[in-house]
């Protein structure tokens, strides 16, 4: 339906798309994912006939894009980032407006537009001025406009960008409800979006593709490449003790586990919610994250047989089992030019991919 | 063809949807209502409005970069331009349809201006010939100013820009010849003079119409609507 062949694209000599190579087949619901300046919006805009590629080729139901550029565009429902739209408009003026450019005959044109504004629940605005609209609504005329020719492939740019999590919420019911009988390509560096709607996910990151693959499939192949997190709750006792040199009870188990073959590492984390020790209490809950080596992904039932010999009360004990966030996240950090950069938390990395 | 209408009634929809629109045709109308009372309606004057025309091209070099420095700038600067791009829809369409929408504003602006006329027939028997000729050289000029326009609209976002970028070429292309004809050899000085728009409009107020004028307005119109079409598809090859 959609066919990348070895796209590049170069401003200036900024590289913004280096042989980027997709084959998007008909009905698929593809994320195109990364963080912001990766050439996301560059991709689609060279799909949508909007740019041409600087290399490559790209085929759009059979049509190149700059060789057939009108019959391309014409297959295409696109909605561009941020939806740009003439503010001193009507609602039902501008679809009426898009449904003539893309050609809609006359005798179906009222039918699409209601028909638009119905899918994109626009009905009761449709007589104000788009101006005067909700960001969300905004957003929702800018697709409804995008579907009025009835397109085979629709193309959304960040289409959820900017909304509230309810207006999110709405919008990417809307877009599962677009793809049927569909070939969608939404780009976003939102997770949940990309993660809930479509069934096979690109990862783009400094114009190169990283990844590429079902949600699940990503995961099941991250999870060989970085094993699953343990995280435990334990009650212990945690403040020094004398006749144990000075080490706690904590200390004694964290070093009992970390002995243990094929933990990497442990390391502490707050329990939300917890108050904190009032000096009162001898035990408290303690939480541990233990990160197993890749050779033993599972430690579950070491770790209960050390706690269990140890005596130890403990309430919980789990995989944590890995996010599209965390691939997302790895492949973003091992990209990282600086070594600054790679070195950064995951939460700061995750705030640099938000913004 | 239908496409370039739909676009460019959409834009002449706009003119009216925004306020540029209505305070632009309100100042053509004020000032050309100043002229009329104190210069042609005056006991004794000819019936005719020969110094009017005159007045109106003046004030047409700057009327017309404010109707035109929005057509495709707006596009640009709001990114508008995107999802027009990517219709099936080429980029002569788009600018035939902009400056269709320009030249139709201007025949608006032009139309209440007719009620001097009605004054005039009113009270007197003025020469239609005449006044027809210099609606007709207006309307000319207009068009020719308004296409410089599209083209200046084309190569900025900012409006602002596109204004004053057409203001100049409009006085550079008025003036320069009337200048350089000064001290230009004769034969030089004959062609300079015909390449300036408001010398070759003088002849429309006196009721002259003349073919080889009426092509050199719309030739030149055409030019530099084309240049627009073209300058709006170079970014595609940028």
């Amino acid at each position: 339906m959609i066919q990348i062949s070895h796209v590049s694209k170069v401003y200036g000599s900024f590289p913004a798309v280096q042989d980027v190579s997709l084959d998007i087949i008909p009905g698929q619901v593809v994320g195109l994912l990364g963080p912001n300046g990766a050439g996301k919006s560059t991709t689609i805009r060279m799909i949508t006939g909007f740019l041409p590629p600087s290399a490559g080729r790209i085929k759009v139901c059979g049509h190149d894009t700059i060789d057939d550029s009108l019959r391309a565009r014409r297959s295409l429902g696109y909605l561009p980032e941020s939806a740009p739209l003439y503010p001193e408009m009507r609602v039902k003026d501008y679809l009426s407006f898009r449904a003539k450019l893309f050609g809609v005959p006359r005798g179906n044109r009222k039918n699409a537009i209601l028909r638009a504004g119905d899918r994109c629940k626009l009905l009761e605005v449709m007589g104000r001025r788009i101006g005067h609209l909700s960001k969300g609504f905004k957003q929702r005329v800018g697709l409804a406009a995008a579907i009025l020719h009835d397109p085979p492939v629709l193309i959304l740019d960040e289409p959820s960008n900017g909304l509230d999590p309810t207006q999110i919420r709405e919008t990417r019911s809307l877009i599962r409800d677009l793809s049927v009988n569909r070939t969608v390509l939404v780009s976003s560096h939102i997770l949940p979006e990309v993660e809930r709607t479509c069934d096979r996910v690109v990862i783009i990151a400094r114009g190169r593709i990283r990844a590429d693959g079902a949600p699940t499939d990503l995961l099941a192949r991250m999870l060989k490449q970085v094993p699953a997190k343990h995280s435990l709750e334990m009650y212990v006792e945690t403040r020094a003790d004398p006749e144990m040199g000075g080490r706690s009870e904590l200390d004694r188990i964290a070093a009992r586990l970390k002995a243990m073959p094929g933990v990497a590492s442990i390391a502490r984390e707050p329990i939300p919610g917890d108050k904190p020790d009032q000096g009162i209490r001898v035990a408290e809950w303690v939480r541990l994250v233990i990160t197993p080596q890749p050779s033993h992904p599972d430690l579950r039932e070491p770790i209960a047989r050390a706690l269990s010999l140890g005596g130890i009360l403990y309430r919980d004990l789990r995989r944590q089992s890995p996010t599209l966030e965390q691939l997302f996240m790895r492949v973003i950090e091992q990209d990282a030019p600086s070594t600054a950069q790679s070195a950064a938390s995951d939460s700061d990395a995750a705030k640099g991919a938000g913004t | 063809m239908s496409r370039a209408l739909t676009i460019a009634v959409r834009e002449y929809g706009s003119f009216f949807r925004i306020p540029l629109g209505w305070v632009v045709i309100a100042l053509f109308m004020c000032l050309s209502a100043v002229f009329f009372a104190q210069r042609t309606f005056v006991p004794g004057n000819p019936a005719e409005l020969r110094d009017f025309f005159g007045v109106w091209w003046g004030l047409l070099l700057f009327v017309s970069p404010a109707i035109s420095m929005r057509l495709v700038s707006d596009e640009l600067r709001s990114g508008t331009i995107e999802p027009m791009l990517t219709a099936p829809v080429g980029e002569w369409t788009i600018v035939a349809g902009k400056y269709l929408a320009a030249v139709f504003f201007l025949i608006t602006m032009l139309l209440p201006t007719l009620a001097f006329v009605g004054v005039l027939a009113w009270l007197s028997r003025p020469d239609f010939g005449a006044i027809g000729a210099g609606y007709l050289g207006l309307l000319l000029l207009g068009m020719l100013y308004l296409a410089v326009g599209t083209l200046a609209s084309c190569l900025t976002s900012s409006q602002s820009l596109a204004f004053l970028g057409t203001l100049f070429v409009l006085f550079v292309l008025d003036l320069a010849p009337a200048r350089l004809a000064a001290q230009a050899p004769e034969q030089w000085a004959a062609l300079l003079f015909k390449l300036s728009p408001s010398y070759r409009v003088a002849d429309f107020a006196r009721g002259l119409v003349d073919t080889s004028t009426v092509a050199f307005f719309l030739l030149g119109s055409f030019w530099f609507v084309s240049v627009a079409a073209i300058s709006l598809q170079s970014r595609r090859w940028r």
